[in-house]
């Protein structure tokens, strides 16, 4: 190669850089989502999360992307596995180079994503997973947007107790998130002297009959049935509790914690059974809601045919968290993000976000502590969950009751 | 005593569920030499069918069914005519592994393109007897007794079909020797397609029993499926008879362990192990199953 080779090279290398910098500034920015798609996951849910996030991925880009670029999120199906969750965390990060991951539905898939966010540092937002542990292990690269069991089984604890319950039943799926459900309620039922049997339960387990007569034959009878069950596997434990005559009965309530009795298709899977049932709701209340939470549920409806579960929103807001991080931290390097994200500040549609950044107790750190949750109780067949009465807190009920006891 | 009535009659009405599911499985194990792993997906597909009968053609709940048991009929022998005809050519050399892997593909298939046609939130079909049965001092819903009783209706017209008519003889002259079948003037080949037919449409009879009962989801299919194995195993590989024993035995057991394990706070947790705790001690003093055959392999 002669000298005048030589110059075109050093040429064309010097002029790359600029170059390469030209067109690095128009690439969007991808950013990962992780959650079940497909069976054996919650992929019932997990769609419904999918699509709020595509909601505001295209909202965002409308308004020109984060830092003049658009955004590009990458689906990854998990399957509600975690070694699909390893898989799909690696593939996002080594292959797509994502700046951030957000998502996930089952806790346990989530603990695995999360280590491999945690080895190369990138930012990852776990949306709708309540496992205590998530937050606990202290990983600075994780942040939630939902609550954790200590916040939502607390709930329910203090619920039961001032609701008067003194004998309950509790059937819990055999998961993470339902194991932290089960380890954090138990001990204030302890505290406040209620007593109670524990029973677990497969997560593909649909015929419940045996065991729901089995509770019947318990002396004393129990007067509170609560499920820890976040799955289709509630519907036929619904159904069958209530062909039973076991709950919700005069004699005997019915609690759901997990998040099915508040989709779309609730009420046609167990009808009159769901009348009296209460569950949580991970987000605010009707009554305080405000014009994201408003147009969101609108929009939401009008694109997917469909009302948002507490999950959509979850999944929504997630995605805007993560992209006024990347615009406050003005780069979409990872240790930047990070602590532009423990920075957060920001009124969204589950009201106003910030992430806690001390270690007492140890859940708490980087979790949204105000994270809304509050529980309802159905009265009517067919109810949507944000027109259902609020029964606790009691800051927050919609009625004078605690509990509505059902007439026969 | 009248606990254990009600915890017996709801597991011999599960037996009865998992019996027919086992049926169809021994049936198409019989004379295709093969284990169908979609066999879950059809029992699937049989309770959509039923429902979107309902649902769309105003179809009664029985008539539904048996809209569901014909429209899968003719879906198992389309399947059979366009996957599995390689299984009876010369030139296929490992037709075990074919017939495995296929079937694998087809469940797969089936499961995510019913996620995407029928979305993924769970169905409930309209019940066949809405209600609740008191029968002295046992509570059973209506739809759980139909289920039982018209399974065993199907289950007697099966065994009907099998060994009083020329067909079912067929059936069983061909799952003994197809060469020998063949040579004495039965087509083989009709008999295959006949097999996987029945199968479906019997796994399809279950599905649109049970919806009422379960739920509808896309992969509603995947554990009968294993319990259908378990059963199949226990009765013993490629006897209809015992198919059906294995699978009231089944469910009696799994009912009856759930009721009356001692520690109550792991019954249900143990149940499906309990099950297959059953059948490994069924296999040790009996390896061949209950009812089962020595050397069954396609030829």
């Amino acid at each position: 190669m002669g000298l005048a080779g030589v110059v075109v090279l050093v040429t064309l290398g010097v002029m790359l850089g600029p170059l390469q910098a030209l067109l690095g500034a128009a690439e969007p920015i991808k950013l990962g989502w992780v959650g079940p798609l497909s069976p054996p996951g919650g992929y019932a849910d997990g769609q419904l999360m999918k699509d709020a996030a595509m909601l505001a991925t295209d909202e965002i880009n409308a308004k020109g992307g984060v830092l003049g670029r658009r955004l590009e999120v990458s689906y990854q199906d998990t399957r509600g596995l975690p070694e699909e969750g390893t898989a799909a965390a690696e593939r996002l990060i080594s292959q797509e180079h994502v700046v951030a991951i957000m998502g996930e539905f089952h806790s346990s898939v989530f603990l695995a994503e999360m280590e491999v966010a945690h080895k190369n540092g990138i930012p990852i937002v776990a949306v709708d997973v309540w496992a205590n542990k998530i937050t606990a292990m202290g990983y600075p690269e994780v942040f939630r947007v939902a609550p954790c069991q200590a916040l939502i089984a607390t709930q329910w604890g203090n619920w039961i107790a001032a609701a008067g319950f003194k004998n309950v039943a509790v059937l819990y799926e055999k998961t993470d998130g339902g194991q932290s459900a089960r380890d954090v309620l138990l001990p204030i039922l302890r505290a406040h002297g209620i007593r109670y049997d524990v029973v677990g339960a497969d997560l593909n387990q649909t015929d419940f009959t045996a065991q729901i007569e089995r509770f019947k034959t318990h002396t004393p009878p129990y007067d509170l049935f609560v499920t820890i069950f976040s799955e289709a596997g509630l519907y036929p434990l619904v159904q069958q509790s209530y062909s039973a005559g076991f709950a919700p009965t005069k004699h005997t309530g019915l609690t759901n914690s997990g998040g099915p009795a508040t989709t779309p298709t609730f009420w046609k899977n167990v009808g009159e059974a769901g009348k009296y049932l209460l569950t949580e709701v991970p987000g605010l209340p009707r009554a305080k809601w405000n014009a994201i939470t408003t147009a969101f549920v609108a929009n939401f409806k009008k694109r997917f045919n469909s009302p948002p579960t507490p999950q959509a929103i979850e999944s929504y807001d997630a995605e805007y968290i993560l992209a006024d991080a990347i615009k406050r931290a003005g780069t979409t390097d990872p240790k930047a993000l990070i602590a532009a994200l423990e920075k957060t500040n920001i009124v969204l549609g589950r009201g106003r976000y910030t992430f806690a950044t001390d270690h007492t107790p140890d859940w708490h750190y980087h979790q949204f502590v105000d994270a809304p949750v509050h529980l309802i109780q159905y009265d009517t067949v067919g109810q949507p969950p944000d027109g259902a009465p609020v029964v606790w807190p009691r800051n927050l009920a919609t009625v004078s009751y605690v509990y509505n006891r059902p007439p026969r | 005593m009248d606990y254990f009535v009600l915890q017996a009659t709801n597991g011999a009405i599960i037996g009865v569920i998992y019996a027919l599911i086992a049926v169809g499985v021994t049936i198409i194990f019989s004379i295709l030499k093969i284990v169908n792993f979609a066999h879950g997906d059809l029992y699937m597909l049989g309770g959509y069918t039923a429902y979107y009968a309902i649902t769309f053609l105003g179809a009664p709940p029985l008539g539904a069914l048996a809209l569901s048991m014909a429209a899968l009929f003719l879906f198992g022998a389309l399947v059979e005519r366009l996957l599995l005809t390689p299984l009876y050519s010369e030139r296929t050399e490992r037709k075990d592994e074919y017939g495995l892997l296929v079937t694998f593909g087809l469940a797969f298939f089936l499961r995510n393109t019913a996620l995407i046609v029928f979305g993924p939130f769970p169905l409930r079909p309209r019940s066949f007897v809405p209600g609740v049965a008191h029968l002295g001092s046992l509570t059973v819903t209506w739809d759980r007794i139909f289920a039982g009783a018209l399974g065993v209706a199907l289950i007697i017209g099966l065994l009907y079909f099998m060994h009083r008519t020329l067909w079912g003889q067929a059936l069983d002259a061909v799952s003994q020797s197809r060469e020998s079948a063949a040579i004495v003037g039965i087509n083989p080949r009709l008999f295959n397609s006949l097999a996987f037919a029945v199968g479906a449409a019997l796994a399809a009879a279950a599905g649109a029993l049970i919806a009422p009962v379960y739920s509808l989801a896309p992969d509603m299919g995947v554990l009968p499926n294993i319990q259908a194995y378990v059963v199949v195993i226990l009765g013993g590989m490629g006897s209809v008879v015992g198919s059906i024993v294995a699978g009231i035995l089944l469910g009696e057991a799994e009912g009856l362990f759930t009721a009356f394990f001692p520690d109550p706070t792991r019954a249900l947790a143990y149940t499906n192990a309990f099950g297959v705790l059953v059948l490994m001690a069924v296999l040790l003093v009996r390896p061949t199953g209950l009812f089962g055959r020595r050397h069954v392999r396609m030829e």
